[in-house]
């Protein structure tokens, strides 16, 4: 921007100081800018979906009662949504860590149980893994819900991809602190408890929360089991019926995206208070 | 006097390298001796050897009474004897170490709560006590990391301190810190060698070892090749070897 070097003469500062500010009025303006584009960006995407024709060009008509009269039917998913994402980002850290700690550990039968697992499941599709919990189990008799169902194998999936997460948290906590801790008497357990979980979990919280994101996602996968109610299955429920299925899908799109700028928002806040704190 | 560190015989491999051979040394109550070396010759494992931070491929460790003897390279059955020893040594690291994720008297504490079961109030006044000791005690909310490298070190030695063992291990305790820091962390080492603690230091610093040291040990390839009184051994040194580390460290400045 041209103003940037307009004001500063004869107001006593000095070089360095107006750099300095040059700096951020820099950044700021970036910033800005960013803002701005992204509100052009957003009003042009409305506007392809508001039905208005512009130079020959006709935009998207969409039924505006059909979206008034199911807007609460759809937004009624987001609890089932959310709960889906809560139950198994919660099995897929335990998990993970589980693995994290075997791939990690010295003793053949439980870094070759952390592996196997892992190759397993990161070689077979997340959509047959729901479906296996759902669908193939009960043919030997294991009936599990459709909430259940896709809660393991979500928290399967995830944790086997998670557990990357850990071990890289585990690793990063330096030979130097084992060493201290073992040097002060402390057991083996101690020493993971009191120095290097605490560590490796700090390393771990935003990726975490990234994936956590991600899981409200890949949650509406479990919708092709019918049976949990979550943002998708009625997006796809009232959409089929009434033939809107269109509407029902820019509906849901949006509740995802919105919720995942919430989301992302928290886990901003979250990881500069971790940033801020004590490393 | 019987001796309150006795290592007999040591040897330890790593891999195919011998990098201790057959060493044997002795510490007597309130002795301070220093190590000294050239990098690679085996002092810091022989140090840390001690308390079984490395596990000695063969020989016999024993500190204030407990004795451990390796005669493989498989230290499993000691357990409980080494954790013994680990009770009765304190160790300051080059690297310092101190826990980042709490603050500098959560540090000093953590031993004695954790390993030892002392009760909070207790290891609390007994850290206090040493962090002012240590002149860190103005500092004790803090974390680690809004320390200098000095300032760590002496946390660090304040934590060791506070585990209240019988011998201090320090592997080169000032390598890792900038020269203008270094004083502070010696001085505190004084006065813990003053109090009266037994002490092995593995260091560079020739002027703290013929100051403080009673005696001191000379290692090259994995050997202890002179063993001496400081005056005797800087004015006097037999062993070439010796007398090429001094010369070194006169002419370069240490």
């Amino acid at each position: 921007m041209s103003t940037a070097t307009q004001s500063e003469k004869g107001t006593g500062k000095t070089h360095v100081e107006m750099l300095h500010e040059a700096q951020l009025r820099k950044a700021r303006d970036f910033r800005r800018n960013v803002s701005l584009s992204w509100g052009i960006l957003f009003l042009i995407l409305v506007y392809m979906f508001s039905g208005q024709s512009f130079l020959g060009l006709n935009t998207i008509q969409l039924d505006f009662d059909f979206i008034r009269k199911n807007l609460s039917f759809i937004a009624g998913g987001l609890g089932q949504t959310l709960l889906v994402s809560f139950l198994s980002i919660t099995l897929a850290t335990i998990l993970a860590l589980l693995a994290a700690l075997g791939r990690l550990s010295k003793f053949p039968p439980f870094y070759a149980l952390s592996t196997f697992y892992v190759s397993l499941i990161r070689g077979t599709p997340l959509y047959l893994q729901i479906f296996f919990f759902f669908l193939a189990l009960p043919q030997v008799g294991i009936v599990l819900t459709g909430l259940i169902a896709g809660v393991i194998a979500l928290g399967l999936n995830y944790g086997a991809y998670m557990s990357e997460i850990f071990r890289a948290g585990l690793e990063s906590v330096g030979r130097g602190q084992r060493e201290a801790a073992v040097a002060l008497g402390m057991t083996p357990m101690q020493t993971m408890q009191r120095v290097i979980l605490p560590q490796a979990l700090r390393f771990a919280i935003p990726p975490i929360g990234n994936d956590f994101i991600a899981m409200t996602k890949d949650s509406a996968l479990v919708s092709a089991t019918g049976f949990v109610h979550e943002v998708m299955w009625r997006a796809i429920r009232v959409g089929r019926s009434q033939f809107k299925g269109l509407e029902a899908l820019v509906m849901a799109a949006l509740f995802y995206w919105v919720m995942t700028i919430i989301l992302t928002y928290f886990q901003g806040i979250i990881e500069a208070r971790l940033a801020k704190g004590d490393r | 006097m019987a001796p309150i560190v006795k290592v007999s015989n040591l040897d330890k491999y790593f891999s195919l390298l011998h990098v201790l051979k057959d060493v044997s040394i002795e510490i007597q109550p309130r002795e301070v001796v220093c190590l000294i070396g050239r990098s690679g010759s085996g002092k810091s494992t022989l140090l840390r050897c001690i308390n079984f931070l490395e596990d000695p491929s063969r020989g016999t460790i024993e500190v204030d009474g407990i004795q451990v003897q390796v005669k493989n390279g498989t230290t499993r059955e000691h357990r409980p004897q080494i954790h013994e020893i680990r009770l009765k040594t304190g160790m300051v690291f080059q690297e310092f170490n101190l826990f980042p994720h709490m603050t500098v008297l959560e540090n000093v504490i953590e031993g004695p709560v954790t390993v030892k079961g002392m009760n909070r109030q207790e290891a609390v006044a007994l850290g206090e006590e040493n962090l002012d000791s240590v002149g860190m005690l103005f500092k004790k909310d803090e974390y680690p990391n809004r320390l200098s490298g000095g300032q760590k070190q002496r946390v660090a030695i304040a934590r060791a301190l506070t585990m209240q063992p019988r011998v201090m291990l320090f592997d080169e305790p000032t390598s890792a810190l900038d020269p203008e820091l270094i004083g502070e962390v010696l001085n505190v080492m004084k006065k813990v060698a003053k109090d009266g603690m037994t002490m092995l230091v593995v260091t560079h610093e020739m002027g703290f070892a013929r100051e403080v040291a009673d005696r001191v040990l000379v290692m090259a390839d994995g050997e202890i090749v002179e063993a001496a009184k400081p005056e005797t051994l800087f004015s006097k040194p037999k062993d070439p070897r010796t007398k090429a580390l001094i010369d070194r460290y006169r002419t370069g400045g240490g």
